[in-house]
């Protein structure tokens, strides 16, 4: 199982490059996507997901052309886009025997599937209320459902934990964990924990390039040593943000603690911290700003 | 002075976000047409069964009626969305935390609303300037009486349409597709109204007010004209009166000031529709259970529901995650399934009544006699389901579903023949009884003129739905169609085949063919947004 992402490029109407030569390989796993707003992930969740186009490149689902064939891939794909709508009328129960069907699941598949989909997202009670009352939570696990009706081989999520409370996006994480082991697992968001949480590779993009491809640790790896706690006068934390990369602050009786990702020591007491993963990705930014945006992407490993 | 200054900025943007959208190019090209459609005869205006000579005057009234009349019915479903699009695109949450009066956010999308049709006006009263020197039958150019009657007699009425577009979109049962079919018949109804009153205070699209000053002058000069006054559309047999002197309108301060009141009424019953405006408050809605609510096509918005929702879902933590993975084959059903998932989609949310409509009619086309029961029997149980038609095509749009079912599989294959046979699935049951009753009477061809009819109105819907994205320009056509066709059997237009006339096989095949073509071009344009761009 493999999916390969070959210099794909997405040009939309007015000149505004959304991707520009994004390559990138995936088997069995889940791949945190992250990146600023408009970094260009939803435009390539929409390309592997076959509702838009590449504008070059191409991008191959175990070795066929999904421009070519779409449905070799959208056999097997599950997708929870960013924003999607429902049909208000139907009940959840409804709305996925529909969508069983369009799929093509067959009526006893789809009963025992979508049985255990609502389980899993918790919406047994509400099965037969009426989509048009649902809450924003409650609409997303109907997306998170629907996207899992099919048993997908490839599973893209865009921020899928969006209006999610903490317990469900526990359940969810839990739920991505599950099922990445024999499928893809895309998971595009802005919410750092829930990538470290789950992801097993992470993907960095930033103005349309991918910037950082590794595992985890590999990108942990990066900043090893390079995380600083320094304690300055709030006078002084203005100052400090202009000179160095400060990934968070918080105020105490001696001062603020900053903490700080520098090659250096930013300052006399400081002192050396566990990295995270928001350090990592906060630094890997910052180099690709720096460098014009155009450097070249440096694969982890 | 502040709220003028809302008034021109709400305005402003709604005009600017409008005539940006590519569906203003259609609001052009169909200005384009209507223009061609006069300008070549297609479209005239006649006094019984002549037309005067061109001159400045004549072409003035003609054009400006032509527009009053075909732009006030058009112009109303294209400007029925300014305060639906705030609500969609939830610009009117902002809208709605703002110091803004309802007044003042009203009379700004009335004033929108009127700039789009005046847009319109504007094209055809240049048309009509250059349709003066090019017809050439009269080269005395008077731009007041050519133009006065495009601001007298037409601005007047579009206010009336940007102003009713506005109140049909303040009350809840008027938004959305049952409105656009009322608007129909309300406009059947203003055209009437003041041949019907004989008053001219009872004249929104100024007819009267041009049928009260031309037909003096024709009476005494026609020879043998007493009465009639129409626009005509596809007949060019009208003879040129060339006696016939008319120097336009003659506009008196009275004329004026009752062309000005509808002016007035524009403004009355925008402010009407401020007063009515839930001023996108979703704790509007009826009090009724979400059931309830849903079945009438109601939603709540998710900000409202959601403390209902959520606290009557137990918190669980322990369910274990299990899925039991989908064996070889699984994904291969039928066809027949999911036919009855668009089936089930498409009748989804009618009440008991609808149904219930729906079956009196087919047993009235049973228990009638043939020509009732193939004619306005037929007619009436082929325009009950016209809502379901609509969707056919738009309801991925409407609701925000593309992304879900466009990354599905075969949808081409499977999904779009099953959409487009549900439609034909539901014109065959309303229509069943005068099929069998026309098989029953050995009558061939009405057998498939009537089967050309159960074709053709989804294939319609669903290629207008598709290329447009909404159900208003089927819901408004449909309804114009329906009435000049089956209903007042117009031949040509009689896509039921309502009457055994001697051209009803040549027609039952047109409508055939227009269904195959609609169909193809509707899987076209589907091919084509499944491709993305």
């Amino acid at each position: 199982m493999k999916l390969v992402i070959e210099n794909v490029s997405k040009t939309y109407r007015g000149k505004v490059e959304a991707l520009r030569n994004f390559s990138l390989e995936l088997g069995p796993g889940v791949l945190g996507l992250l990146g600023p707003n408009g970094a260009g992930k939803s435009t390539l969740m929409r390309i592997l997901a076959t509702i838009t186009q590449p504008s070059a490149g191409r991008v191959l689902w175990n070795g066929t052309d999904i421009k070519q064939n779409p449905d070799a891939l959208r056999t097997v794909l599950g997708y929870l886009p960013q924003d999607f709508g429902i049909y208000p009328n139907l009940s959840a129960t409804e709305f996925l025997e529909y969508l069983a069907a369009v799929k093509g699941l067959d009526a006893a598949t789809a009963r025992n599937r979508i049985s255990e989909l609502l389980e899993l997202v918790n919406l047994v009670d509400a099965a037969r209320r009426p989509l048009g009352g649902f809450s924003g939570g409650m609409r997303q696990r109907v997306g998170i459902a629907q996207a899992l009706l099919n048993d997908p081989k490839l599973l893209i999520v865009d921020e899928p934990t969006a209006g999610l409370d903490p317990e469900e996006r526990v359940r969810f994480r839990n739920l991505l964990s599950e099922l990445s082991g024999e499928r893809i697992v895309i998971l595009s968001t802005h919410i750092v924990s829930d990538v470290e949480a789950v992801a097993t590779d992470i993907a960095l993009v930033a103005q349309g390039q991918l910037v950082v491809h590794g595992a985890p640790e590999d990108l942990l790896a990066r900043v090893n040593g390079k995380v600083w706690e320094v304690v300055v006068p709030s006078s002084e934390l203005v100052a400090l943000r202009q000179r160095f990369l400060v990934s968070n602050t918080a105020h105490r009786n001696d001062g603020v603690h900053a903490r700080v990702v520098s090659d250096s020591a930013p300052g006399p007491g400081a002192r050396t911290l566990e990295p995270s993963l928001e350090d990592a990705y906060l630094a890997a930014l910052a180099t690709h700003r720096s460098s014009g945006g155009a450097a070249a992407a440096g694969a982890a490993r | 002075m502040k709220s003028l200054r809302v008034i021109y900025g709400i305005a402003r943007a709604d005009f600017l976000e409008r005539v940006r959208r590519n569906s203003y190019l259609v609001t052009l090209l169909f200005t384009v047409y209507l223009g061609y459609a006069a300008g070549t005869g297609r479209i005239s205006l006649r006094l019984g069964d002549y037309r005067g000579m061109y001159t400045s005057a004549w072409i003035g009234i003609m054009i400006s009626l032509v527009t009053t009349t075909f732009v006030s019915l058009v112009g109303f479903y294209i400007v029925k969305n300014a305060v639906d699009r705030d609500r969609q695109t939830g610009v009117g949450q902002i809208l709605s935390a703002t110091p803004l009066t309802k007044a003042s956010y009203f009379l700004g999308k009335f004033l929108s609303n009127f700039a789009v049709l005046s847009s319109v006006v504007l094209l055809l009263a240049v048309g009509a300037v250059a349709m003066q020197f090019l017809a050439a039958e009269d080269r005395a150019f008077h731009p007041g009486a050519l133009l006065l009657p495009f601001f007298l007699l037409t601005l007047p009425a579009m206010a009336v349409t940007a102003a009713m577009a506005l109140l049909f979109e303040t009350f809840r049962f008027l938004r959305g597709g049952f409105g656009n079919v009322v608007w129909f018949f309300t406009w059947t109804f203003g055209l009437a109204l003041s041949a019907i009153t004989k008053l001219p205070q009872l004249d929104p699209f100024g007819i009267w007010t041009a049928y009260k000053s031309m037909a003096p002058a024709a009476r005494a000069t026609i020879p043998g004209y007493v009465d009639g006054f129409s626009l005509t559309v596809a007949d060019k047999s009208a003879k040129i009166a060339t006696n016939f002197h008319w120097n336009g309108v003659d506009w008196t301060a009275e004329a004026v000031l009752l062309r000005l009141a509808w002016v007035a009424m524009a403004v009355a019953l925008t402010l009407i529709g401020a007063y009515f405006f839930d001023r996108f408050d979703p704790a509007e809605l009826p009090a009724q259970s979400g059931a309830k609510r849903s079945a009438k096509g109601f939603t709540v918005a998710p900000e409202a529901a959601s403390a209902l929702a959520t606290t009557s879902v137990p918190p669980r933590t322990a369910v274990p995650i299990q899925l039991s993975p989908l064996i070889g084959g699984a994904q291969h059903s039928g066809a027949l399934r999911i036919l009855i998932a668009e089936i089930k989609l498409a009748l989804k949310g009618y009440r008991w009544w609808w149904y219930a409509v729906a079956g009196g009619l087919v047993i009235a086309q049973f228990a009638s006699p043939l020509e009732a029961s193939r004619g306005p029997l037929l007619a009436a149980a082929w325009i009950w389901p016209i809502l379901i038609w609509s969707t056919l095509g738009t309801r991925e749009s409407r609701f925000g579903t593309q992304q879900l079912l466009f990354s599905c599989a075969r949808i081409l294959s499977r999904q779009f023949p099953a959409a487009w046979m549900a439609g034909v699935v539901v014109a065959l049951l309303t229509g069943i009884g005068a099929g069998v009753r026309l098989a029953l009477a050995g009558q061939r061809i009405g057998l498939i003129a009537w089967a050309a009819g159960v074709l053709f109105i989804p294939s319609l819907a669903l290629a207008l739905g598709v290329w447009s994205g909404t159900s208003k320009f089927f819901e408004g056509f449909y309804v114009a169609l329906w009435y000049v066709g089956p209903l007042n059997r117009v031949a040509g237009l009689d896509f039921t085949g309502s009457a055994p006339t001697p051209q009803a096989a040549r027609y039952a095949l047109i409508y055939l063919s227009l269904a195959a073509i609609l169909l193809i071009a509707a899987f076209f344009r589907r091919a084509r947004q499944l491709r993305g761009t």
